[in-house]
């Protein structure tokens, strides 16, 4: 073997040794942080983002302890260097073998020991992780002596271990700390149960069950929950109190002795099924009721779906005299546990129903969840009405093989022209203005068009004659008046807010059915003009606007065709006093302004902010439940609560007025506008 | 802000609401002829998926066919109760068995809570004519509907306070008719819809 062959030999072990001696020291840095934060952990009870900090920190001291020694040893590597302990070791060879190295001509060694070099470094290798084991050793010793809950709270934190690894508390301080929820959920949930240590608040789904625990003698410890006490029970060196979560959220009043903590409830109610009913798609009017209908629909579910169908009810009759029968469709039992989602699809067979001609039916989608504390929840979809009509009956929604409507003419050229809107701002990049402009003129032309078409109709149904849009020139006086008659009788019905309601005050159901169509039609002429300017990306909302009124003055339809009811004024003057009875009330006082809990809330607010000068913790604890009281009232007062909350658990790092000012505003509402600046001197 | 009552019937978008026209004029007709409440002369019609209808403290809900509300429509009957308005519905079907009353009572269910009996000596029959429970209708006695003669009316009740009423009185049938046609009755048959109006307006 040459001299350089057996060097590297050496080099080998050598770097051996020093990687495991590296390794050594590491593992005794990352154990002994465990140890030291076993230690603290044990006096100081460590929260689980500490200990899981901690956990990092053992593993870096480890890591750095290895790299720091193994870049310290790095030389180790280098032949040359590896030569020069070789040297150290065997001065016979007088700097022969360094010098060889460098030069790198062996042969300048005239003489190597058959074995000498590789014994040395071999005992020098195995040598070297010898101290660092024994403190290794003595490391895991002195853990395996604590004991084992402590070790374990550090080794694996997880939720729900802040009273393993008890320690003798001094009996007269609070047993509340540390503190255990487990939380069961209901088993129809499918979902498996969790833990929270030190809870301040938790959500748990309504119907599961909570137990808090915590360490030491279960005598004397409470949990009062609305009006309701639970007592403690012992289970080994722990105490525990069990409870079953309502619908509403609550706070739990743990006390032991003059100690007391804390915990809100806030439980999460399971949703009933959200349900859309996609076929059919809008009321109608059949004209033969015969073949099939197809029917399809979506559930969702927060927690999950048991069964979809389809309900329907047919009722045939009229005035004082109608008889009802009643179905199910498509229903299928949905197995899969914790479904979420579910589409049904189905088939009405019209044909089978026997429909005589007044008859309607209701159709609408139904599903269910699972929910067998507070349920099942039903969610269903909105409701279709087929009528089928009468003989003889001749009205705009009868279905017959024709012309459509002028209404529904206009919502597929609206529809045609947005589209070609849409596509024209989405070219506009590649086009040059004047093409842009010239395009959109185009678009903008049609869009008259449409826009007297509508007029038209609003025309003919408030009694006018066609459009004068179409009149000519020569009578630009009396298109001008007819137009601002036109516009005011839309800005009226478009805009009385006070009158709408209100067809037997004096608003004709006419006027109110044509409202959406008179809002299309100012929507199309806004969009015309900024198509006439070539920006049809402008133009588009307005656009959108006249198709979503079309389709309003569309399904109005069905309103009008109930008739407007008779009108009947009192005179309530002539009637007042004149029955023939006379009453005899009880005392009874006007109802309460509306506001009294808004009230109630804001000065309960101002003490709780009060009692912060002398005692944060009273504060806290006011707030937290001044906020369960205001989440079913006002649960926009109730969210602004919990940042303040927060911000004053987190004490004096965090500052609480900003949120605490926010929540007084909320409660406040907006702010008011007044027409005119009060007079000085007096409250406004 | 009107300081007169203004009586408003519900307009519901799956049914007949409009079944019983006359019924408003006649109310309004009776609470001017036994109160000085400041009554408005006309109804309004309160579509409930309008959130102006929130403007009323007394709905009145009648129909035959199937009562099924929108989103909107059940969103803002929630919160017409939870602000301590009255939702007065009537099955003007009087029949328990009914489409009406089947649908009407799981809507509100759904909507706002499910319906109980209502006790007999609740406030309600005391607030302006004493009353030892819901007066019966001609309806009920002439074996129109389910042929039923019911001892009581339902309600969700709210803090103590009825927030939604349901008949199957059939006052709807009872009621509707034109305010002269009162003197021609020896007892006026509408004089429960006061205490209907006084407790809704008085707490």
């Amino acid at each position: 073997m040459s001299p350089f062959a057996r060097l590297r030999v050496v080099r080998l072990f050598l770097a051996s040794g020093a990687t495991l001696r590296a390794l050594g020291w590491g593992i005794v840095a990352g154990l002994s942080v465990l140890l030291a934060a076993t230690a603290v952990d044990s006096y100081l009870s460590l929260s689980l983002a500490t200990r899981h900090l901690l956990q990092l920190v053992a593993f870096g001291a480890g890591i750095a302890t290895l790299a720091a020694l193994l870049w310290r040893d790095r030389r180790v590597w280098t032949l040359h260097r590896v030569a020069l302990w070789v040297e150290e070791r065997d001065p016979s060879i007088a700097y022969a073998l360094v010098t060889a190295v460098e030069t790198g001509d062996s042969t300048l060694v005239r003489t190597v020991p058959k074995d000498g070099w590789t014994r040395t470094a071999r005992v020098g290798a195995l040598r070297a992780p010898l101290v660092p084991l024994a403190a290794t050793a003595i490391t895991l010793i002195v853990l395996l002596l604590l004991p084992a809950g402590a070790v374990a709270r550090i080794r694996s934190p997880h939720p729900g271990d802040s009273i393993r690894g008890a320690v003798r508390r001094n009996p007269a301080r609070s047993r509340l700390s540390p503190l255990l929820a487990r939380i069961e959920p209901p088993a129809y949930t499918h979902t498996s149960a969790s833990t929270v240590d030190d809870p301040t608040e938790i959500r748990p789904i309504a119907g599961s069950v909570v137990t808090f625990s915590g360490q030491g003698r279960a005598e004397g410890i409470v949990a009062r929950v609305n009006a309701e006490s639970l007592v403690a029970n012992a289970r080994g060196d722990q105490w525990s109190i069990r409870m079953v979560v309502g619908a509403k959220p609550a706070v739990v009043r743990l006390t032991d002795r003059s100690f007391e903590r804390l915990v809100v409830i806030n439980a999460v109610v399971d949703a009933p099924p959200i349900v859309s009913l996609h076929k059919p798609a809008k009321d109608s009017v059949l004209r033969v009721a015969t073949g099939s209908l197809a029917l399809s629909a979506d559930a969702t579910d927060d927690v999950g779906l048991t069964s979809a169908a389809f309900e329907y009810i047919i009722s045939s009759g009229e005035g004082e005299t109608f008889k009802f029968r009643s179905g199910t469709v498509g229903g299928s039992p949905i197995t899969a546990p914790g479904a979420t989602h579910a589409s049904i699809t189905a088939a009405l067979p019209l044909d089978a129903l026997k429909l005589v001609p007044g008859d309607v039916v209701h159709i609408r989608a139904v599903a269910r969840d699972g929910n067998t504390v507070s349920g099942p929840g039903v969610g269903a979809s909105e409701t279709r009405a087929l009528r089928v009509a009468r003989t003889g009956e001749y009205d705009s929604l009868a279905v017959e093989a024709a012309a459509p409507t002028e209404e529904a003419k206009n919502v597929v050229s609206q529809r045609m022209l947005i589209m070609l809107a849409e596509a024209l701002e989405k070219r506009r990049p590649r086009l040059a203005r004047d093409s842009m402009v010239g395009e959109s003129r185009t678009i903008a032309a049609d869009q008259k068009r449409l826009r007297r078409t509508v007029g038209d109709v609003v025309f003919m149904r408030l009694g006018g004659n066609q459009s004068a849009e179409e009149h000519s020139d020569d009578d630009a006086q009396a298109r001008a008046k007819t137009m601002q008659e036109l516009l005011a009788r839309a800005d009226s019905a478009t805009n009385r807010s006070s009158d709408a309601l209100d067809f037997q005050a004096g608003e004709s159901p006419v006027v109110a059915v044509n409202k959406p169509l008179l809002e299309a039609y100012n929507a199309m002429w806004d969009a015309s003009t900024q198509l006439e300017l070539g920006e049809p990306g402008a133009a588009l909302p307005h656009m959108r606007r006249a198709l979503a009124a079309i389709e309003k003055a569309r399904q109005a339809e069905r309103l009008y065709l109930r008739g407007r009811p008779p009108q009947v004024v009192i005179d309530i003057d002539k009637a007042r006093l004149k029955g023939k009875d006379k009453g005899s009330p009880a005392t009874r006082p006007p109802l309460p302004a509306a506001d009294s809990a808004t009230r109630s809330f804001e000065s309960r607010l101002v003490r709780a902010i009060e009692l912060s000068r002398n005692d944060a913790a009273a504060t806290i604890d006011s707030l937290t439940v001044l906020r369960i009281d205001a989440l079913a009232d006002n649960p926009g007062f109730a969210a602004t609560l919990l940042p303040a909350i927060d911000a004053m658990r987190r004490g004096r790092g965090a500052d609480a007025t900003a949120a605490l000012a926010r929540a007084r505003r909320m409660l406040a509402g907006p702010p008011t506008v007044r027409d005119s600046i009060t007079r000085w001197g007096g409250n406004p | 802000m009107t300081t007169e009552f203004v009586f408003a019937t519900a307009q519901y978008d799956s049914g007949d609401w409009d079944s019983a026209p006359l019924v408003p004029a006649n109310i309004i007709d009776t609470i001017a002829r036994y109160t000085e409440i400041n009554v408005a002369p006309t109804g309004v019609i309160a579509p409930l998926s309008d959130p102006r209808m929130l403007r009323y403290p007394f709905l009145y809900l009648t129909g035959h066919l199937p009562v099924r509300f929108s989103d909107a429509e059940r969103r803002n009957v929630r919160q017409f109760v939870d602000r301590g308005g009255l939702l007065f519905i009537d099955d003007h079907n009087h029949d328990i068995d009914g489409v009406f009353h089947k649908t009407a009572t799981e809507e509100i269910a759904r909507t706002v809570a499910p319906l109980a009996e209502l006790p007999n000596d609740h406030p309600l029959y005391s607030s302006f004519f004493k009353f030892d429970g819901p007066p019966t209708t001609s309806h009920e006695l002439n074996g129109w509907g389910d042929n039923l003669v019911h001892k009581h009316l339902l309600a969700v009740q709210r803090r103590g306070r009825i927030a939604v009423l349901f008949s199957s009185k059939d006052y709807s049938s009872e009621w509707n008719y034109h305010p002269d046609s009162k003197r021609f009755l020896s007892v006026d048959n509408t004089r429960f819809a006061v205490n209907l109006v006084v407790y809704a307006l008085t707490a």
